[in-house]
């Protein structure tokens, strides 16, 4: 990696600082206004007014909410992320578990839609002015009006329903058992520990709601991308190219694509973080247990300490996203190399 | 190996490459229809697996697989022993319950359970001391009228209450009455507990994935009889509609908790037995005297006016059962000759008497969730549509179950709550005694005069005052207009027909019973 890479890995590193105090100061701020008490609904029958007081002075939840900010920001600054109040457990050890199945999901879902935008794209380029061309536009418009819980459902009922060719609930089949944790990615520690059928089986499950978050990215790389294609496909050297006689294929993947694709890089940064955002509903309709699971189990029982931590893990992989795409389009843009 | 025998088994080969190609995911289609094997899409999954730390029902069923109560119950919600035979008050003022245990149980580790492991699951660990910023487990609010827990003999405790506790034996088959290993939670520690929880019950806990699925095999050496299917892999799926479709794809033997709608449907499909049934789980509206309600006419004319028949039937499939007070048909505390009777006469002139009808409706503010309980947010607006008719003008809003309890305590809820209760001990402490007692945290309703029909329940012995107490209290406060009940709570499942399931009447999924051909 560059110098000019790791400086500007650095740079996003300092600018995450603010962006991740601001963030968490948010999400502190408008969980506490809400009127509704994590202690109150989780109160067992025989517990009394009094006990109710108790335990909110217990979880610090009788403090200003500044006072109570500090507290918490003063603990996660040394490790301690506090404890769920609805699992009973460290909010560090549900996060750990949970985390590297929603990094497996999205990064399947990233590849997934990256390929289909790319070779999408591609297809809608080169049938350009043809009724292919046409056809691909207007299917890019249906998959982008319909959400991607809505997909989940309908890639349920098509594939594992009607025809009940792939898996949808879970990350396993009842039959396999965990591989033991090495990194705590089932892929990887399936493929390190040579559980080939966890692997064979891992993948399965993961195809349909990697695809749910995919259709989402697909159709805008699509676009985007046909649409640089075209622009860059006016440029003076692709003419040039074409007078030296160089095929049209090699014009277009070694010349015009590698262009074409810095704004298609900018924009699977940013619809990256979306995607994380879209495994809430994906993962729970999928029973897939990862961070948008856990984020709605603790949302239901407003479990504040798994909000808070669980949104401020989502911000760090958006801005971690960022990063990466930031240095992928400098290596990718001779131009900022020099800048 | 002959050429033949080789072309065969390439053709066999090309065929299981074909499908897996494909991804059929024949493991699990040929699991699920594997004789001895069961798979369960199950709504819930345990906040942790220390079954004396929270008393969520939703999750018992999960428990009751892997631990046991000292009591249980049989599928008419009758008491049944388990790990007690014998069991009784040996004082004259209910302060000293004895139990006598089995000998013959041992926890899934070998090690035997004795009278000193239900001591230290309902005496010790409740009263430990907790971290700064932990929290004390359910037990410690439940059981705080126990003083001491006497370990006679290994099969022997006696509990001795501070104050009598009438609903202590129906507490001992309820929410976290479950006993514990105490050698191997002390060895292990919490932590590792959780991890890998040892319990005497008819399941080992094999294998667990927050959040995915939990995989328990039979125990062998089950007390009660081992388990007649070897193994059940319950599958956490909460969203309805992928329960569905497990079940309508076979690749799961049983769903629980299916839309209604959608279980009448599956009923209809080959193969496959769909069950719907009230269970001792109430659904009612909890209704306060703010606003338009502060007049007990307008109350009484709200209940007449709702035709809880006509709800059942249109979204329940008839299965939920109208009650008159807040409890189940059949339990203790439900007084059977009593009907609170739909009568829309009877609302209009009672609406009235206060100067509203039809014309000059009287406006109030009603809230529900919205999915939270099966069919809340559209039999809410059927109660609306019904309310209308005789003049009273319902808001409706939604309201989320987080912020219910909240409202509740600072008393912001709003005229009328639609709201679901569970109960599956069926003892009327846990119907009224919470929802109607004035001093109860659960109480929407407070009024001074329910507190004298109340209050000396809580602490009578005589078992068949403190059950007539309860059925005339709870007709009192319907009668007052102090409660809208509407119906016995509908649970549904949807299982395949090679599949024997014994349904319980508190909706308990137990599959230790089940059968599979």
């Amino acid at each position: 990696m560059s110098r000019i890479a790791l400086q500007l890995l650095f740079r996003r590193v300092l600018l995450a600082i603010p962006i991740l105090l601001c963030v968490s100061a948010l999400v502190f701020v408008i969980l506490r206004l809400l009127p509704a008490d994590p202690v109150a609904m989780s109160l067992p029958p025989g517990a009394t007014a009094e006990d109710l007081a108790k335990l909110r002075q217990a979880f610090g939840l009788d403090r200003s909410i500044p006072e109570q900010y500090l507290i918490w920001l003063g603990k996660l600054l040394t490790g301690d992320f506090g404890g769920s109040i609805y699992f009973r457990r460290p909010v560090l050890d549900l996060v750990s578990k949970a985390l590297p199945a929603t990094i497996e999901l999205v990064f399947l879902g990233l590849v997934l839609g990256v390929a289909l935008g790319v070779a999408g794209g591609l297809a809608m380029f080169a049938w350009r002015g043809r009724a292919g061309e046409q056809v691909l536009d207007l299917g890019t418009s249906g998959l982008m009006a319909i959400p991607e819980f809505l997909w989940a459902i309908l890639l349920i009922l098509v594939f594992g329903v009607a025809l009940p060719i792939l898996p949808f609930i879970g990350r396993l089949s009842p039959g396999l058992s965990l591989p033991p944790p090495v990194t705590g990615f089932l892929l990887l520690d399936s493929a390190i520990t040579l559980r080939l059928d966890v692997l064979g089986s891992a993948l399965r499950h993961m195809v349909l709601p990697a695809t749910a978050l995919a259709i989402g990215l697909a159709p805008l790389v699509m676009r985007v991308l046909r649409s640089s294609l075209m622009e860059v496909i006016q440029e003076d050297y692709i003419t040039q190219a074409r007078l030296r006689g160089i095929p049209e294929h090699t014009i277009l993947v070694r010349h015009a694509l590698k262009n074409a694709a810095l704004p298609t890089i900018s924009l699977i940064g940013v619809q990256g973080g979306f995607m994380f955002g879209g495994t809430v509903l994906v993962e729970m309709i999928f029973a897939f247990p990862g961070m948008g699971n856990l984020m709605v189990d603790a949302v239901r029982n407003h479990d504040l300490p798994v909000i808070q931590v669980v949104g401020l893990v989502y911000c760090v992989l958006v801005l971690a996203i960022n990063a990466v795409v930031d240095v992928v389009y400098l290596m990718a843009n001779p131009k900022l190399r020099t800048a | 190996m002959t050429d033949i025998d080789r072309r065969s088994l390439l053709k066999l080969g090309a065929g299981a490459s074909a499908l897996a190609a494909l991804g059929v995911p024949t493991q699990v289609l040929a699991q699920a229809a594997a004789q001895g094997q069961l798979t369960i899409a199950f709504p819930s999954d345990v906040p942790t697996w220390d079954p004396n730390a929270r008393s969520l029902a939703a999750v018992q069923s999960l428990y009751k697989c892997i631990f046991d109560q000292p009591l249980t119950q049989n599928p008419d919600i009758t008491v049944k022993p388990a790990l007690v035979t014998k069991w009784g008050y040996v004082d004259d003022k209910g302060l000293a319950l004895a139990f006598d245990f089995r000998s013959d149980v041992t926890f899934h580790d070998g090690s035997p359970l004795t009278a000193a492991d239900f001591r230290y699951s309902f005496f010790d660990r409740p009263r430990a001391p907790v971290p700064e910023g932990g929290r004390k487990l359910d037990t410690s609010f439940i059981w705080r009228k126990i003083k001491d827990i006497e370990v006679a003999s290994p099969t022997r405790a006696i509990i001795h209450f501070t104050d009598p506790m009438p609903s202590a034996v129906a507490w001992m088959y309820f929410l976290t009455s479950y006993v514990v290993p105490k050698a191997y939670l002390e060895k292990v520690g919490l932590d590792e507990f959780q991890k890998k929880p040892i319990g005497s019950g008819p399941f080992k806990l094999v294998e667990y994935q927050q959040g995915a699925r939990a995989v328990l095999e039979a125990n062998p050496k089950y007390f009660d009889g081992a388990p007649k299917i070897g193994r059940v892999t319950i599958e956490f799926v909460r969203d309805p509609t992928a329960r569905v479709a497990a079940i309508e794809s076979r690749r799961v033997d049983c769903a629980i908790d299916v839309p209604v709608r959608e279980a009448i449907r599956l009923g209809t499909v080959q193969g496959l037995t769909t069950s719907i049934d009230a269970i001792s789980d109430i659904t009612l509206l909890q209704i306060t005297k703010n606003g338009g309600f502060a007049d007990d006419r307008v109350r009484l004319a709200a209940h007449h006016a709702i035709n809880k028949e006509a709800i059942s039937k249109a979204l329940f499939g008839g299965a939920a059962k109208p009650i008159s007070v807040p409890a189940a048909h059949g339990t203790s505390g439900y007084p059977e000759d009593f009907n609170f009777p739909f009568s829309e006469e009877k609302a209009v002139a009672l609406l009235k008497e206060v100067g509203h009808g039809p014309q000059n409706p009287i406006s109030i503010k009603f809230a529900s969730p919205n999915g939270a309980f099966p069919n809340d947010f559209d039999a809410a607006r059927a109660i609306v549509a019904m309310w209308k008719k005789v003049g009273i003008n319902a808001e409706l809003e939604t309201i989320e179950l987080s912020t219910y309890q909240e409202r509740l305590r600072a008393g912001t809820l709003p005229e009328a709550t639609y709201f679901s209760w569970g109960n599956a001990a069926g003892d009327p402490e846990l119907y009224g005694g919470y929802l109607l007692d004035p001093k109860s945290i659960f109480s929407a309703f407070k009024t001074d005069d329910l507190a004298p029909k109340f209050q000396p329940l809580l602490v009578e012995m005589d078992e068949k005052k403190r059950l007539d107490g309860y059925k005339a209290a709870h007709r009192y406060a319907a009668e007052k207009g102090y409660t809208i009940p509407l119906y016995q709570t509908v649970k549904t499942t949807v299982h395949v027909n090679t599949l024997k399931v014994t349904k319980y009447d508190n909706g308990l999924t137990l599959p230790q019973g089940w059968t599979k051909a």
